[in-house]
């Protein structure tokens, strides 16, 4: 039997009664260990839907459980968050101590973690997105990736089998954006389940799955292959294809034998130079 | 006409443990009429760079000139500093705070006693200068609008206090594509049909290659390269090694011509690529 850690049954959910619905029927299951990306353009209901999973909001209409249990029970708040831990957009707003080391002692703390075990997670963490020797540092003197880097350790010690970030790179530089997808990759090759929020198509081709969100609904969901040869539907969701796809598109347009599905420069670069 | 920065430096926290050298001997020249696009990694000196081009901080050495007038030598020149200097900050939305988008929009011009006609003249011209019909804006609240939309009345609420230089510090970050794309034609518009002087901080590197004439690369508080777009984006291990990168497209190029296709290097946009490409493809099956 597949293991699903986040089912969604059927879900709608509107802000106030007489708004329409954010989230309006969506149905979607994530396996564990599963690295998706949703797509969709600003108002798509993309961070209402991780909202829900994280049980900051409750379903208007249907259920949603993550690892079998459903976020509307109040008395399992705690292990639901714990078990899919968020990271937000701007770095500056979800690091709460002075020493990055305090940081991320700060959620295993509040669980009522022993002292020993807290030190051992912390480092772990700390290893993990490859920020050990930065521990006594403040939070404020590091770069935006770094900021990233920490907000996920500060998940990680809490032992979350699931990360929801929520355009965790939209604020950063090129290079912390690298880093932060590399520390994702890195998780989930080690087991973590990852769901990534974005409007950067280049790092949803990374994923093993892409969903692509409109109006609340979800549009297209299948590998990133599957998802980014519909450019002309994409385009209509107010989003946009990898060049490298556009490219190819537009070579198949004039003649060129290209595979419609070619997402990564390589690929691309292969065939062109047989 | 001008904003030019002479030899400066910024130091934050001074006399503290965190005493930081933002900005360390620059010099740049935004002439007037030019598109100019600051890229450079998070903590570069962005942000403070273009904060010293209209006064909002000064800086600890050096001097900064806005058309000729040197900033900050005199506070009452500020003020006008200010408004021939145009700043729009990253997520301006936040700003937003009035009922309707027009009063908005009309919050910087009141304060500068002028009659109320020009105001309402000031506010028109700008919301429409963004791309709005004011007759279906106006009496909108602003938080009804889409991310991209209000970014919109936020630039709108800058141009309306008549600015020679508009500076903005990441319009795009947070909006999906097809509100990025909005901005930027925009953005372009603004510059192309209605003069305006432009200045992009971005970290999209698609984007910069696209729209500017020139572009500035800042690293560790200082200029570490100044050119065009293909003259910066062919020095891709050099931006690399800062924290940078190149446009996907520049990437597919420098690939195949690493691999033996030839083509030429200094190409930026996909309908150019295509073209080289086709140009090449079809010499080898002739």
């Amino acid at each position: 039997m597949i293991e699903y850690i986040i089912k969604i049954d059927n879900v709608k959910f509107k802000y106030d009664k007489n708004s329409s619905y954010a989230v309006n029927g969506v149905s979607l299951n994530i396996k564990s260990g599963e690295f998706t990306a949703i797509i969709g353009r600003n108002g798509s209901g993309k961070s209402t839907l991780a909202k829900l999973i994280n049980s900051i909001l409750l379903p208007t209409e249907g259920k949603i459980f993550v690892k079998g249990m459903d976020t509307s029970d109040d008395s399992k708040l705690w292990d639901i968050r714990q078990t899919a831990g968020m990271v937000f957009q701007n770095p500056d707003n979800q690091l709460v101590a002075t020493i990055i080391e305090e940081d991320i002692a700060f959620g295993p703390e509040n669980l009522g973690v022993q002292p020993e075990e807290i030190r051992r997670r912390v480092d772990n963490a700390l290893n993990t997105v490859g920020m050990y020797e930065y521990r006594k540092r403040p939070p404020h003197l590091l770069s935006g990736g770094q900021k990233q880097r920490i907000a996920i350790a500060g998940i990680l010690a809490l032992n979350s089998e699931c990360i929801i970030l929520d355009e965790p790179t939209a604020m950063l530089d090129p290079s912390g954006r690298k880093e932060v997808m590399e520390t994702l990759k890195k998780l989930n090759a080690e087991g973590k389940t990852i769901l990534l929020i974005t409007h950067y198509m280049d790092e949803a081709v990374q994923a093993d799955r892409v969903i692509v969100m409109d109006k609340g609904n979800i549009k297209l969901d299948g590998k990133p292959k599957e998802v980014f040869r519909n450019i002309d539907e994409i385009k209509k969701y107010g989003l946009d294809v990898p060049q490298v796809t556009e490219l190819a598109q537009e070579l198949i347009k004039e003649g060129l034998k290209l595979p419609p599905d070619i997402i990564d420069i390589k690929e691309l670069v292969d065939i062109l130079c047989q | 006409m001008s904003i030019r920065t002479e030899n400066i430096k910024y130091i934050y926290s001074e006399g503290t443990p965190f005493r930081t050298l933002a900005l360390d001997n620059v010099s740049v020249t935004i002439n007037q009429g030019e598109f100019v696009g600051i890229i450079g990694h998070t903590g570069s000196g962005k942000s403070t760079l273009i904060q010293l081009f209209n006064g909002l901080e000064l800086p600890t050495e050096g001097k900064v000139e806005v058309d000729g007038t040197i900033v900050g030598k005199d506070k009452k020149e500020l003020k006008l500093i200010r408004q021939t200097v145009g700043l729009v900050f990253q997520y301006p939305e936040y700003q937003l705070f009035e009922e309707t988008v027009a009063k908005d929009v009309a919050f910087g011009p009141m304060n500068l006693n002028i009659s109320q006609q020009e105001i309402d003249f000031r506010v028109k011209e700008a919301l429409e200068l963004v791309g709005f019909n004011y007759n279906k804006i106006k009496d909108v609240s602003p938080f009804e609008l889409s991310g991209g939309q209000k970014r919109r009345v936020a630039i709108a609420g800058v141009l309306a206090m008549k600015p020679q230089y508009l500076i903005l510090d990441e319009p795009t970050a947070g909006l999906d594509p097809a509100g990025r794309n909005e901005i930027f034609n925009q953005i372009k518009k603004l510059h192309e049909e209605s003069k305006f002087t432009v200045v992009l901080v971005s970290h999209s590197m698609e984007d910069i290659a696209k729209l500017v004439d020139r572009v500035i690369v800042l690293s560790k508080g200082k200029i570490h390269m100044e050119g065009s777009p293909k003259e910066i984006y062919s020095q891709a291990e050099e931006l690399e090694k800062i924290g940078l990168g190149i446009p996907q497209t520049a990437s597919i190029v420098r690939e195949l011509k690493n691999r033996g296709f030839n083509i030429k290097q200094d190409i930026l946009t996909i309908e150019e690529a295509k073209e080289e490409i086709l140009k090449e493809v079809r010499r080898r099956n002739v």
